[in-house]
Parts: C-alpha cells; sequence; structure tokens
C-alpha cells in the first residue's frame, strides 16, 4: 500500500513538471498550439488525474488502516513521513472530487484564458501535494508541503499575467509566508514540548515538561492559530483572499477557495487537536480570542460580501465568512460542534466549487463581472442558473440541503459547549450571517430569473456546454444529496471528533 | 602513509605559489590557472574527505618530518576536509559568476593582481583550515586579511577604497588582539601546537592558578575572531566592503573569510582550550547576547537599505549572528548548528550575490529597488535565482536555510535556560528577513512600463548569452537544494568530524 500513497503523490507532480519542462523546451512559447496539441493535452491531463484520484482514493480506503511509509529523512529523527488516518481520508476524497470535476471544467474554460499547458502543468503539482498535505503524518511533512503548495498555487494566480494579477499574486505569497512562519515559530516549541512531532488524536504534549511554561505554550499555539487562519481567511489576515480570488481564472479561484483555504483548517486541526489537545486550550484566552476572531470574521466576511459588486470578490468573501463558520466550529473544542465543522469543510468545498464555475460560466460565455450585469442571465442559461442556487440554498443552509446539516451541528456544538456567552452568541452570528448569505447569493438568482424591468425582448440560449455543465451538476447534486443522505458523512465526521476530544 | 594524506599539504603549497605564478602570467593565463588550482584543490580534498571517511579518524601530518616544537603539523579530520571542500566550490562557483564583472571593474594592467589574491587567499583559507599550530594560524590569518583587503580595493573608485582602508583598521585590531590573546596563551603554556597547549591547559585548570590570565586568552582570542568576522557590534566595515566590490570579492568575502575565521574559532573551542572549559567560562554568554543582537539589527538595518547590494551585506551580519548564537548556546548540537549554517550560508549569500549583479547589470548597472522593478524578467534566471537564495534565506523547506534554523531550534530546545531567547530571536529574525527578502522579490517580479524601461535603458539578458554565470547560477542552486533534502548526510559528517575534533 505505501507505494500506491508514493505514486499518488508523486504521478501527478512528475507529470506536471514533465509538462513545465516540455514547455521551457519549447521554442516559440507564446505560439496557440494545435487542436491536436491540445487535444494530446488534455487526454494526458484527463488520465493523470483520474489515475491520481484512482490512486489516491484506493490508498485512503482499501488499505488496512494504519499505514506509515517514510520518504527520507529530512534530519535525524525528523522523517518526511506519510500516514493515513481517518481525517487525511476525508481529505483526500473531497479532494480528489473537486480537482477531477474542476480539471473537466478546464478543459473547456482554458481555453479562453490561454497558456494551458502552464496551467495545468501547475494545477497536477498541486494535486500531487494536496494529497500528500492530507496524508502528512508529521508536522514537518505537513509544513513543507504546506509551503510547497503556497509556492505552486502562485502560479495558478498570476496566470493572466497582468500586473494586477502578479500584485496579488505576491499579495498571496507575502500573507502566507507571513503566516506559515508564525507556524513554524510554534513547531519549534511543540517540538520540545511535544512527546512526538507525529500526529496523535489527542494530542501529545507532555505535560510535566510544559509545567511552568504554560504562558509561552499558549502563545505559541495562539500564534499557530493565526498563522495557519491566514490560508483559512481567519481575522486579521484575510486580505489576500478577494485580493486573489478575481484576477485568478475560474478554475483557479475555485480550488483556491475550496480546497487551499481548507488546507489552513487542516493545519489547524492537526496543530490543536493532534498535537497540542484540545484540553490544554480549553477556558484559556486562546479559546476565546479564536472565538472572537472567528466569530467576527463571519460576520465581517457576509457583510462585506453583501456590499460586493465585483460577482467572484463577492464569492471570495463569502468563503472568508464560511472558512470561518468551520474555524468557529473548531474553537468550541466541543466534539458535535467539530463534527459540524467537518461537514462544513466538505460541504463548502463542493458548494463554493460550484459558485466559482457558475461565475467562471458568466465570464466564459457572456463577460460579465459584475453583479449589475446579471439579471436576466437565467432566461440565457437556465440550467447553470439552476445549479447556482442549488449550492446558493445549500451554502444559506436551507434544508434538505447540505449546509443545514453542518451549521445544525456547528450550533447544536456551540450551545452545549460550556463557553459562557460564546454559547448562544455564537448561534445567533451563524443565524445573521446566513440571512446576510441569502441576501447576496439569492438575490442573484431572483434576478437572474426574473428581471424585471431590465427585462430583454427575447434571450439568445447561452447555455455552455456539456464539458463545462457537467461538472456543475455534478457539483451542485452532491450538495444537494449530502443534505439528504448525510449519515455516513455525519457518523464518519462524529468518529473522528470523538476520537480526538 | 597513504599517498593521499599528503593532498593537504599540497593544497597548501600549489595554491601558495599559485601566487607568485599568477604575477608572471598575463591576464587571461592568470584566470585559467586560478581556475584550474581551485578546481585541483577540491579535487584533492574531496580524495581527503573520502579517506578520512573510510579510515574514521583524524591523523597529523608533520611537515618535512620535524617533530613538534620545530616542525609544523598539520592534522586532517572530516570536518576539517568537509569544509575544505565546501570552500573551494563555492569560490569556484563566485569565481565564475563574477567573471564578466571583473573583467569590467578591474583596468585590465591589474587582471593578474586579482588572481594573486584569490589564490593567496584560498591558500590561507585550507592553510586556516588544517593548521594544528596557533602561529601558524595567526601568520594565515594575516595573509587572509592581507588579499582579502586587496580583493576589496581592486576595483578602483573611492567608495572601494574608503571602505578596503576601514576593512584593513577593522581587521588589523582584530588579528591584533588575536595576536595577544596567542601570546598570553604561549606565555601561560609555553606551546604554539594546539593539542600541547590543550593538555597545559587542562593542568592551569586543574590546578587553579593562572584561570584568570587564561580567561583573558580565550576572551581576546573570541573578540578578535569576532571582529574579524563582523559579529554585531564590530560590523561596520562590512556594508561598504562587501557593497561596492565587484561581486565574487563580495561572495568569496561575505561566504569564504568570514567562515575561515569562524572555523578557527571554532578550532580554539575544541581543540586549543577544550570545549568543557569555554562552556565553563562566561565567555559564551557574551557571544550569545552579541550574536541575538546581531540576528535582530543586522535584519533591521538590512531593511532600511535601498540598495540590493547593501541589504545582502547586512543579512549577512544577521547571518553571522545566528552562528555565534550557536556557539553560544554552549552545547554540541549547537555547534553542529552553527557549522551546519556556516556551510549553508556560504552557499546562500554567494548564490544572491552573483544573482543580485545578473539583476543589477539589466538594470544599468544601478542596485537601488526602485531600479529593480521588473528585473526578474529581464534576466530571467538571476531572477529565479534570487528567489531560491530569498526562500532558503528566509527558510522554505526543501531549500538550505529551513535546515538550519531548524538545528538551531533543535538546539535551543535542548538548553535549559536559554531556550526561549533563542526562539523568540529567531522568530523575529525569521519575519524580518521574509519582510525584507520578499519585498525584493517582489519588487523584482513587480512589472515595469515599457516607457520606462526604454528611457532608463534597461536591457534584457537570456541565460545563453552569459554561459559561464548561467551555469554558476544553476549549480548554486543545485547545491542549495541539496543541502535542503540531503543536508543529513552533511550533519552526520559534521557530528563525526566534531568527535574527532577534540
Amino acid at each position: 500500500m505505501s507505494v500506491v500513497i508514493l505514486l499518488a503523490i508523486l504521478l501527478p507532480m512528475v507529470v506536471g513538471m514533465a509538462l513545465l519542462l516540455v514547455l521551457a523546451a519549447k521554442k516559440e512559447k507564446d505560439a496557440q498550439p494545435t487542436t491536436e496539441e491540445l487535444k494530446r493535452l488534455h487526454i494526458t491531463v484527463a488520465a493523470v488525474l483520474v489515475a491520481t484520484a484512482a490512486l489516491g482514493l484506493a490508498a485512503a480506503w482499501l488499505g488496512s488502516g494504519d499505514e506509515g511509509v517514510t520518504l527520507f529523512y529530512l534530519m535525524k529523527d525528523i522523517p518526511v513521513y506519510f500516514r493515513i488516518d481517518e481525517l487525511g481520508k476525508l481529505y483526500v476524497t473531497f479532494i480528489s472530487i473537486v480537482w477531477v470535476m474542476v480539471g473537466m471544467y478546464s478543459f473547456v474554460y482554458m481555453s479562453h484564458e490561454g497558456k494551458e499547458q502552464r496551467f495545468f502543468g501547475y494545477y497536477l503539482i498541486v494535486y500531487g501535494v494536496l494529497i500528500a498535505l492530507s496524508f502528512s503524518g508529521n508536522i514537518v511533512t505537513l509544513y513543507l508541503f504546506y509551503e510547497l503548495m503556497t509556492l505552486a498555487t502562485v502560479p495558478l494566480v498570476l496566470h493572466n499575467g497582468s500586473r494586477e494579477a502578479i500584485m496579488a499574486a505576491l499579495k498571496y505569497l507575502f500573507y502566507s509566508m507571513c503566516g506559515a512562519y508564525m507556524g513554524l515559530f510554534g513547531i519549534f516549541f511543540l517540538y520540545r514540548y511535544c512527546d512526538t512531532l507525529e500526529f496523535v488524536p489527542g494530542g501529545s504534549l507532555n505535560m510535566s515538561l510544559a509545567q511552568g511554561h504554560g504562558t509561552i505554550l499558549l502563545i505559541a499555539v495562539f500564534l499557530m492559530i493565526l498563522g495557519f487562519g491566514v490560508k483559512g481567511g481567519m481575522l486579521p489576515m484575510h486580505a489576500w483572499l478577494p485580493t486573489a480570488h478575481p484576477v485568478a481564472p475560474s478554475p483557479a479561484s475555485a480550488v483556491l477557495s475550496g480546497i487551499i483555504v481548507k488546507s489552513g483548517v487542516l493545519a489547524t486541526i492537526r496543530v490543536v487537536f493532534f498535537m497540542v489537545g484540545a484540553d490544554f486550550i480549553r477556558g484559556t484566552w486562546v479559546q476565546t480570542a479564536w472565538m472572537t476572531l472567528t466569530l467576527i470574521t463571519v460576520f465581517m466576511g457576509s457583510l462585506l460580501a453583501f456590499r460586493e459588486k465585483v460577482f467572484k470578490k463577492r464569492l471570495a468573501y463569502s468563503t472568508v465568512s464560511q472558512a470561518s463558520y468551520i474555524l468557529f466550529g473548531l474553537s468550541v473544542l466541543q466534539p458535535q460542534a467539530m463534527t459540524g465543522a467537518l461537514l462544513h469543510t466538505v460541504f463548502h468545498a463542493f458548494i463554493k466549487t460550484a459558485l466559482f464555475l457558475t461565475a467562471g460560466v458568466f465570464i466564459f460565455k457572456c463577460h460579465k463581472t459584475r453583479v449589475e450585469e446579471l439579471p436576466g442571465i437565467g432566461r440565457m442559461m437556465p440550467k447553470t442558473l439552476w445549479c447556482f442556487t442549488f449550492a446558493s440554498l445549500a451554502l444559506v443552509g436551507i434544508p434538505p440541503a447540505s449546509g443545514f446539516i453542518s451549521k445544525w451541528y456547528l450550533a447544536q456544538g456551540a450551545l452545549q459547549a460550556k463557553v459562557g456567552v460564546y454559547g448562544w452568541m455564537g448561534p445567533v452570528v451563524l443565524l445573521a450571517s446566513a440571512l446576510l448569505t441569502a441576501g447576496y447569493l439569492l438575490s442573484v438568482t431572483t434576478k437572474g430569473f426574473f428581471p424585471g424591468e431590465a427585462a430583454q425582448e427575447s434571450y439568445e440560449d447561452k447555455e455552455p456546454s456539456m464539458g463545462m455543465l457537467l461538472p456543475l451538476i455534478i457539483l451542485a447534486a452532491l450538495t444537494l444529496l449530502l443534505g439528504i443522505f448525510p449519515n455516513p458523512l455525519i457518523g464518519f465526521a462524529g468518529r473522528i471528533a470523538s476520537s480526538v476530544m | 602513509m597513504a599517498f593521499v594524506q599528503n593532498f593537504p599539504f599540497f593544497c597548501i603549497i600549489l595554491t601558495l605559489f599559485g601566487g607568485p605564478l599568477s604575477s608572471i602570467l598575463s591576464g587571461k593565463a592568470a584566470k585559467y590557472v586560478n581556475g584550474g588550482i581551485i578546481s585541483a584543490v577540491g579535487a584533492m580534498n574531496v580524495a581527503v574527505l573520502a579517506f578520512v571517511l573510510r579510515t574514521g579518524e583524524s591523523y597529523t601530518y608533520m611537515m618535512g618530518h620535524f617533530p613538534a616544537p620545530w616542525g609544523n603539523e598539520i592534522r586532517i579530520g572530516v570536518l576539517e576536509a568537509v569544509m575544505a571542500v565546501v570552500f573551494c566550490i563555492i569560490m569556484l562557483l563566485s569565481m565564475l559568476g563574477g567573471i564578466r564583472e571583473r573583467e569590467q571593474h578591474i583596468e585590465d594592467s591589474k587582471q593578474n593582481l586579482y588572481y594573486i589574491m584569490v589564490n593567496l587567499l584560498l591558500s590561507s583559507l585550507i592553510a586556516l583550515i588544517y593548521t594544528n599550530d596557533l602561529f601558524t594560524a595567526y601568520v594565515f590569518v594575516e595573509i587572509n586579511t592581507i588579499s582579502a583587503c586587496g580583493l576589496i580595493m581592486i576595483r578602483q573608485n573611492g567608495r572601494t577604497i574608503v571602505a578596503g582602508t576601514r576593512y584593513m583598521i577593522m581587521s588589523l585590531l582584530g588579528s591584533g588582539m588575536l595576536l595577544l590573546g596567542i601570546s598570553f596563551l604561549y606565555g601561560l603554556t609555553g606551546q604554539l601546537l594546539m593539542s600541547n597547549i590543550k593538555e597545559s591547559v587542562e593542568g592551569i585548570v586543574a590546578a587553579g592558578t593562572y584561570y584568570r590570565p587564561l580567561l583573558v586568552a580565550i576572551g581576546l582570542m573570541s573578540v578578535g575572531l569576532a571582529i574579524k568576522s563582523a559579529l554585531f557590534p564590530f560590523h561596520a566595515w562590512l556594508p561598504d566592503a562587501y557593497g561596492y566590490s565587484t561581486v565574487s570579492s563580495a561572495a568569496i568575502l561575505s561566504s569564504l573569510v568570514s567562515k575561515g575565521y569562524i572555523f578557527l574559532l571554532v578550532k580554539i573551542f575544541y581543540r586549543v582550550i577544550g570545549f568543557d572549559i569555554i562552556r565553563n567560562s562566561r565567555i559564551i554568554h557574551v557571544l550569545f547576547v552579541f550574536g541575538i543582537l546581531g540576528m535582530i539589527m543586522g535584519s533591521v538595518d538590512a531593511i532600511r537599505q535601498n540598495s540590493i547590494r547593501r541589504m545582502i551585506a547586512y543579512s549577512s551580519v544577521a547571518q553571522i549572528g545566528y552562528i555565534y548564537m550557536g556557539f553560544g548556546l554552549g552545547t554540541t548540537v549547537g555547534v553542529v548548528a552553527s557549522l551546519y549554517h556556516v556551510i549553508s550560508h556560504a552557499a546562500t549569500k554567494s548564490l544572491l550575490f552573483v544573482a543580485g549583479s545578473g539583476l543589477t547589470e539589466v538594470s544599468d548597472g544601478s542596485t537601488r529597488f526602485l531600479d529593480l522593478t521588473g528585473a526578474g524578467y529581464r534576466h530571467k534566471l538571476a531572477g529565479i535565482a534570487f528567489t531560491v537564495g530569498s526562500l532558503a534565506m528566509v527558510g522554505i523547506p526543501i531549500f538550505s536555510g529551513f535546515i538550519s534554523k531548524l538545528l538551531f531550534a533543535q538546539a535551543a530546545v535542548g538548553h535549559h535556560y536559554k531556550t526561549l531567547p533563542t526562539l523568540i530571536a529567531l522568530a523575529i529574525s525569521t519575519i524580518l528577513n521574509t519582510v525584507y527578502f520578499m519585498k525584493t522579490v517582489i519588487r523584482l517580479y513587480t512589472p515595469e512600463k515599457a516607457a520606462v524601461i526604454r528611457e532608463k535603458n534597461f536591457c534584457t539578458i537570456h541565460a545563453w548569452q552569459e554561459p559561464v554565470k548561467s551555469a554558476a547560477l544553476i549549480c548554486f542552486i543545485i547545491v542549495n537544494v541539496i543541502l535542503g533534502l540531503r543536508s543529513e548526510t552533511i550533519i552526520l559528517m559534521i557530528e563525526r568530524g566534531l568527535q574527532m575534533f577534540g
């Protein structure tokens, strides 16, 4: 099985790098590739995507459970080490689904952005890095791939090469690095005070060593939460999200929001629940500060999204808000809330990807980027807008769509946890933010189908081709289906949550 | 005795005679001779390294077979050989990377002078690494100083003369203190050979009679070498010396010359005095404090610079601070971390200087940040190399700097009361590093308007137009990645070398 893990990680990375090298060796880089070449590229990428997904899922689900593989030793007693556990399984599964879907969508979409080979090269590399990140068995491996992920996603953001895109990519890079360093600082401490750098459910903090160093350890943990929260778009370092998303090609912004933001969540979960242990920060100022920050982010993100007129930027602010739902669920340190957080991680990945893909369709077909331009869009592409509507309903949390389930668990968890005033304030903020979410997403639907005064006499049919529509439909259907049949997933997330607390 | 065992001696003699030989050659011939000598010395040291690794123990080599008080001894172990190999590689790459600048910056009649200096410098570095005699070490320290001065001043403009003079004054002050320390030690022990001094010093400490003069001697030697390797606050000579000299000088000075002195200091700690005595003296606390101050102040100064060369130079102050902080921890793990950082910083800093010169070249020779806007597009390879160097400096995994930071952290957490200051200093310094290196990278990749490029006379250079420099840059990048990924082997060698060292 260990070979399968390594193959799943290395295959996409190697093929991606090969694509880039071939491109670099080419004489006329800017020449538009012929249809023949494009077809070959698409077939290669599709084959690798499917093969990697198959390998990744096989490694996750067909193995006998606890298996580890050491790639090499970075230093004495610090190996680059992969291990499969429940959380990793969950991550690899939803990442694979999203990655294949978005890949399929990109085959059509990227024809208008150009430079396909470069895009798909990096796209594949990031996939390999993400699988490695999910399977990381110790904090240093996680950190290694966390930084690699940052470096490999930067080219996706600056794809079109405009000044604006480059500045956005550099902002993203700078924010991510500062965040990662706060994380690294914490790692140094955990190195001393934890029994092992490997992930142990419930944490491996050595209480006898930590005795008397409580304050400094709490500061270190808080810095780690803040640092990894940068990727998760948590206040005060969320500003890269609304800058990076609008300039990136839509498939790239879809995976940035759907997946990359979740990697910040993954790192936070690993640190808090698999290294430090929830008990250590329960009831301390760290928990209070963390809850406060996330709640402010939830509300502020929704508010900013509500006021934002550029469609993709609106979705980016929405991600800021929704990712903090997840982080709030974690910060409560209560099994049920954590179940909700994990569920929301999965649901939000599918939902936000679907929403960004819709935004991509609007750009691809009609060159519409602003919300004011969208009235009547539903007449032109009803199927697309229906997908958007279903995904939006799921995000708002209207039963039976999936978002309802996760928010239910989040609220339940918050109410049951002994966190004082936050117990009721959390659900209230979540509800208020849900209302705002309905306001900024469903208004697009209503205007789209019922343009009112802006109605035109006739609308031409602009429905996108099946290559773009199918991933969208599948993702939208998933957001609904997971809401109707949530039990296996709830059970699985619940097991993860109860294993660490 | 195996034939390989003669190689260290050959290296010293070969480089020493390479100097006078270059003086009668033309500049061009001297260049080839110099390149050949560095490669040959590197190859010989690789053979020596393989030999000592195989036998697993160090050996002493008597010059002319005269035993100690009359003859001169060198001693060869794993650590010495590793350092010698690294120094040769870095020196060769730095020389290759700066060929074009040298030809522009140095008058034709003085070309071969440069190679005399480089040969002498290499000779003194190798001798400093291998010698087992404290006074020989002092002699080569002086040769090192003089040739380093030459490397700075050879680019004839007002600034380098001032910088060279400054360097000379500070450096001679350092050598003076070193000499004083050595004479104290000689007075106390009556020996100059390192292993003999160690025996007598143990006696002195055990008897407790001359402990204070011994401390003074250690202090003088430490401070003298600290001045010469630009430990904060003795770094005032450094930015000008590195900032205005020609690029291969800057690369060699920052990555090799200061490191040679540091290596000598390690040698004094381990082989002359004995590390236990050093640990129990309070001198390491002083080094620790100044190391930490240097880490932070060097970075703060680097942020305030508006020229890329001076920024890289100030960053050296911070990195030297790291190394002294590692010594200051007073543990073997700390010294291992410091020695690893010596290697990783040598590889990275010379890369940065060479890449930086490529970037200024396409910006009409200007080193100001404002003019460097978009330089990463005009010289793509230099841009990539600079980015790699920056990532290594700020400590991204897979590059060398990350491993040194991890080693320092590891060393720090093993210490019972210096943990916290070390980690906090590491964190602050890392963030500051990120600020100024990423600021520069961002600047390099911020697109510049076409009109400005035309007006300011900026050009574009492709990698194949400067094959030698490009090859050097690519090698530098490879070295950095190897150091980042295969660090275990090197760390192991350093550890084994330190064991043999005592």
